[in-house]
């Protein structure tokens, strides 16, 4: 017995002394330009990870028939690695064993998880490059907002370029609405309805709503964190910075307020989220029977405008129009949208010219305008540049927009009138914490069973619990 | 009375299984010891050079987390409630499927079907049972469409409808839910094993308590139970290890959040917080975690070991 | 430490023991409540109580018959729906799937969801790069882990309970833990892109060799111990005694491990997600889904499952007449 415990602590001691070994790891260098630049010559093979469904991939495989035609010796061997967590946890386990791909599919935060390995490349160097880099026209050619949102990581790098954009809009019943506007109002004892533009209009909106029809709930809200999100940037109230150990900022009296606000209307049943019905709130927005569950308005992202048209009947006959506006804000006169959608950034990797080879391919895939405009026709995001979205091709797609058939076309163009609106949070580890968290406490807040005279304090202290878990957790 | 000649040769068959074991389960151990005492330590920002101070603070940082109690709360109840009640179905179905002789083959196969039900059909059967389409539920305003197929089955015999996983549902219907779809997801297995060992007993104890017309309770309790003892022991052990490490099935119902709408977070185990803390590259925290598991489950085993070798027949 | 054999043996023997007692008990109590009747009536018994005696028997016999297949079909019908609810659901249209009052019955049936499965997925590569890893690792499996179920079973040697205990021991830690370490060693091997990355490192579980091991230890060992003095070899009594008495074990082993293949998810996508060795669930569970929305076609999702499910089927239909051969075969007393 005591032989055996001696040998079993000689395995352990053998294997800490392999550990040893194995951990002396050196910290990732950027990349750095080599003298002789792109070698045209010698074939080159760079992996890119996506997630793109098969429609998009056929966009994608027809434009890379052109880049082929422009650089014969690279080799693009794309992959659809499931959802965007699913490319972030892949490409986290691959920077361990420098097996990660050359360039990705991701958000702001996955960049900054990639980044507490240094493995990210930073793009400045390629787009100031005399002839590998962005011409001025180029540069000016991206939609600011979207350009900005690749260097929100406190050091003025940039670290991701824009490839397609989503933000959220309000669709609402446009038939409903058209019944009960001001021309025809006076059947029922309410005021008109209208579109609403602020917050404070879309609870008349509700209002009136629920006195036409009590059985439905006016305004359904896919994403609850998106929600609070929204409210503090609309608001001007802080919700996370970037500066260290004072990262989560949203437990203050302001955030109580909004918190409050909605959930006073939840509970006289003027909204719902996709959490508290367990389905997307464009489920309840396309319902036709008036037996059912059912919103009037619904707020979701513009990427998912085609599931917002309710089924066509036998006939090809719409049940009801639908309408598309931007969402309310808390002022008009400077919007705030958030923005979603994938950017792309480029993984350190030992070979110069694969890491060459992938911003071609970057630089290619964000500046080619038929490939913005075939990408976002197929997929209801927007263009990220100008070039694209006044592209004849595209202008004529936007062109059919109406509310039935052309439902996408009429998303997109909302989106784009909305473009400048957009805004996206800080990123940084533990911003995906704390997106989770408003999310949750958000939702807790509204259906919670709590006395009014405790709902302000009941609040407070959800919130504060949050900031305690992304405290943790970062 | 150990001779050498068994000894190597005993070693020398299980040399494959030691040789596998020792790189991809010794060493990942060995590596989970060493981040669970590196404080903070994270595995990418290792990578970009970072270094961590040796000590035990990822250990405190579980355990004044937050949402710990709450996580080992819910694993220890739902292994207490679920293991018992599991074995016991599964005994009584092994039990008649074997006592049976018509139909017999085709039931045993009606069993196993779970077994090749795809695990996102079993998550969706359960959430269209449970869930009530609606909205503002337990309010004055509530909307419901359609208040699930088990609230109709009760409501048949009159009973109110409650809402099992919405917004607004208690912890104990959530539990109940739970315990529910874990001991129909442990079914066919435990059954398999159950089966297998039940069709392996000699039949002449059987025949022998035939002729003696035995009472059939009887030979279940002094022929069957005793003789099928190791299989039970093995259900048993394997059950409260798998309960312990329970996550799966609460987001199969209630999805990542770990909890019905607005109760986030309320039905988390073990595992989940594990999970989380993976996600965000919290490895050291991770590690810690797993640890602080592993001793529960160990001490938990050790005691069904210990019960079961006093009540186990070989 | 032969103390363990002897405490096994006499283990056994109690066994035997606690067969025979009920039965001497049940004797014991059939003669008190027969004999007062004995000598109480004449020699001759009325032959209308002995009819009595074998109807309520009857009865009572076909009652507890209907109760056990009310019980088993009840069970059924609780475990058969969800499989139900797959085989509908893959007959859907996506809007009659998303309607927020499920149909228990498809409105119409469609069969191109299977068309539209097979063209979206390239089940067939799936299919093959599944059954291929998953008859692989069965058969080295099954090898290892008798092997080591007959070493802690039959054979003695130092620190063998403190090894098994251990081996216990690396069951109770959460598995998601090894993954980043494994994918590490993986990658040191070179085994990125290849089957042997996704057959390796599960070989061996420990779950199959305590099974084994606890119905080895069913088998007598002085069956062991006559082949010894037979001059057999342990290969040789091993591969004619212990593996046909413990067949249904090793089945359920097969089948287990089978399943692993079909299922596994997370490190197949890790170590070689490519077109060459994808495996199906990876493909499955990424081929359906829109990325614009982020909505899955489950319809058509489902009936890829339905159609991946029923080579397992086949599988266990066909196993389940040797778990029956297993039973037949145990003429040796046990």
């Amino acid at each position: 017995m005591k032989k055996s415990l001696v040998s079993l602590l000689l395995v352990v001691s053998l294997l800490f002394s392999m550990l040893a070994m194995a951990s002396c790891s050196q910290p990732m260098p950027d990349f750095e330009m080599p003298e002789e630049g792109f070698n045209t010559e010698n074939p080159v093979t760079i992996v890119f990870y996506h997630t793109m469904g098969q429609n998009l991939q056929n966009e994608l495989n027809s434009a890379l028939k052109r880049f082929k035609t422009l650089y014969p010796n690279i080799t693009v061997d794309h992959k659809q690695i499931g959802g965007y967590d699913d490319v972030r946890d892949q490409i986290s386990t691959e920077l361990h064993a420098g097996t990660q791909p050359n360039l990705a599919y991701c958000y702001p935060d996955h960049i900054a998880l990639y980044n507490t390995s240094g493995g990210v490349v930073t793009l400045d160097q390629f787009i100031d490059h005399a002839t590998l880099g962005l011409t001025a026209d180029q540069k000016a050619d991206f939609y600011e907002k979207y350009w900005e949102e690749g260097k929100a990581f406190g050091d003025d790098k940039m670290y991701s370029l824009p490839l397609s954009k989503s933000t959220e809009l309000l669709f609402y019943n446009a038939d409903f609405f058209a019944e009960h506007d001001e021309a025809g109002c006076c059947a029922v004892d309410h005021k008109p309805l209208y579109v609403p533009q602020t917050w404070e209009q879309l609870e008349e909106v509700c209002a009136e709503i629920k006195k036409i029809d009590p059985n439905s709930v006016p305004l359904g809200y896919d994403s609850e964190a998106n929600w609070f999100i929204t409210l503090c940037e609309q608001y001007g109230y802080p919700y996370t910075s970037l500066e260290e150990g004072n990262h989560f900022q949203f437990n203050t009296d302001d955030h109580v307020d909004f918190v409050e606000m909605i959930r006073g209307w939840y509970k006289k049943g003027y909204v719902t989220t996709q959490e508290i019905t367990g389905t997307y709130t464009s489920n309840l927005f396309t319902e036709t029977d008036p037996a059912k569950l059912k919103c009037y308005m619904s707020i979701g992202s513009s990427g998912g405008t085609a599931h917002q048209a309710p089924t066509a009947d036998g006939d090809g006959e719409y049940p009801f129009e639908v309408g598309i506006a931007g969402i309310p804000q808390a002022d008009p006169d400077h919007p705030k949208a958030i923005s979603q959608g994938p950017s792309l950034c480029i993984l350190q990797n030992k070979d110069p010219q694969e890491v060459i080879a992938s911003w071609l391919l970057i630089r290619f895939l964000t500046t080619d305008v038929a490939f913005q405009a075939d990408f976002s026709k197929a997929s209801g995001y927007v263009p990220v540049i100008k070039s694209a979205r006044f592209d004849p091709y595209y202008e004529s797609f936007l062109e059919t927009a109406n509310g039935t058939t052309g439902i996408t076309a009429l998303g997109a163009t909302v989106s784009l009138a909305t473009a400048d609106s957009c805004f996206t949070s800080p990123a940084f580890n533990g911003s995906t914490v704390a997106r989770e968290q408003v999310g949750l406490k958000l939702t807790t807040c509204m259906t919670a069973d709590w006395a009014d005279s405790e709902v302000r304090a009941k609040i407070l202290e959800e919130l504060n619990k949050a900031i305690a878990i992304c405290k943790a957790r970062s | 009375m150990v001779d050498s000649k068994q000894s190597w040769k005993a070693w020398l068959y299980l040399s494959p299984a030691l040789v596998l074991l020792l790189i991809f389960t010794a060493w990942p151990i060995v590596n989970t010891v060493r981040i669970s005492l590196l404080e903070n330590y994270k595995s990418l920002a290792e990578l970009g050079g970072a270094t961590f101070n040796f000590g035990f603070a990822n250990f405190v940082n579980v355990v004044t987390f937050p949402d710990f109690l709450t996580a080992l709360g819910n694993t220890v109840l739902l292994c207490v409630l679920t293991v018992p009640l599991s074995t016991i179905i599964a005994l009584l179905i092994a039990v008649a499927l074997n006592s049976i002789k018509p139909l017999q083959k085709v039931l045993q196969t009606i069993f196993f079907l779970p077994y090749v039900t795809n695990s996102i059909a079993i998550g969706m059967v359960f959430m269209t049972m449970f869930n009530i389409i609606g909205t503002n539920l337990g309010s004055e305003n509530q909307i419901v469409t359609t208040f699930g197929l088990i609230n109709n089955v009760i409501g048949f015999f009159g009973i109110e409808p409650i809402n099992w996983i919405n917004a607004g549902s208690s912890y104990w219907a959530n539990i109940a839910v739970l315990v529910i779809y874990i001991v129909w997801d442990a079914l066919p297995f435990k059954i398999l094993v159950l089966l297998g060992g039940l069709q392996g007993i000699n039949k002449q104890y059987y025949d022998a308590a035939k002729i003696d017309s035995t009472p059939k309770w009887r030979v279940f309790s002094r022929i069957t139970v005793p003789l099928l003892s190791p299989m039970i022991t093995y259900v048993v052990i394997t059950a409260f290890i798998g309960g312990f490490k329970e996550y799966s099935s609460i987001v199969a119902i209630f999805g990542e959040d770990m909890g019905p709408a607005g109760a986030g977070g309320r039905l988390n185990t073990m595992v989940g917080l594990i999970y989380d803390s993976l996600s965000q590259n919290m490895d050291g925290w991770a590690s810690a975690a797993a640890l602080i598991l592993f001793a529960i489950i160990f001490v938990v085993t050790m005691i069904n070991m210990y019960v079961s070798k006093k009540n186990t027949h070989y | 430490m032969d103390n363990n054999e002897n405490i096994r043996i006499d283990a056994l023997e109690d066994n035997e023991n606690a067969a025979d007692t009920p039965k001497e008990e049940v004797v014991a109590e059939e003669a008190a409540e027969t004999a007062p009747e004995q000598s109480m009536t004449s020699k001759i018994m009325s032959e209308k109580d002995i009819e009595k005696v074998t109807t309520a028997q009857r009865i009572v016999k076909i009652a507890f018959t209907t109760l056990t297949y009310v019980f088993l079909g009840l069970m059924a019908l609780i475990v058969l729906f969800p499989f139900y609810w797959m085989l509908i659901s893959s007959l859907k249209s996506l809007p009659e799937y998303q309607l927020t009052v499920p149909t228990l019955f498809p409105k119409v049936i469609m069969w191109s969801n299977y068309v539209e499965a097979f063209n979206m997925a390239n089940l067939g590569t799936l299919f093959l790069n599944t059954m291929y890893v998953g008859i692989v690792s069965t058969l080295l499996s099954l090898v290892i882990t008798v092997l080591s179920a007959f070493a802690f079973a039959r054979l003695e040697f130092k620190g063998k309970n403190a090894l098994f205990a251990a081996l216990l021991g690396t069951m109770m830690i959460p598995g998601e833990l090894f993954t980043v370490t494994n994918y590490i060693t993986v990658t040191a091997f070179h085994w990125q892109y290849t089957f042997t990355a996704l057959i390796v490192p599960f070989l061996v579980s420990v779950f199959y060799i305590y099974l084994l091991r606890q119905n080895f230890l069913q088998i007598p060992n002085e069956l062991y111990l006559a082949a010894k003095v037979d001059g057999t070899s342990d290969l040789k009594y091993l591969w004619k005694v212990m593996i046909p008495l413990a067949l249904p074990s090793l089945i359920s082993i097969t089948i287990l491990k089978m399943m692993g293949a079909w299922n596994s998810y997370v490190w197949p996508r890790l170590v070689a997600n490519d077109e060459a060795h994808r495996l199906i669930s990876n493909g499955l569970r990424t081929a359906f889904t829109d990325v614009a929305s982020g909505q899955t076609n489950y319809p058509v999702q489902m009936a890829a499952c339905t159609v991946v499910s029923i080579p397992l089927f086949l599988v266990f239909i066909f196993f389940r007449k040797y778990i029956m051969k297993g039973v037949s075969r145990s003429g040796i007393k046990g």
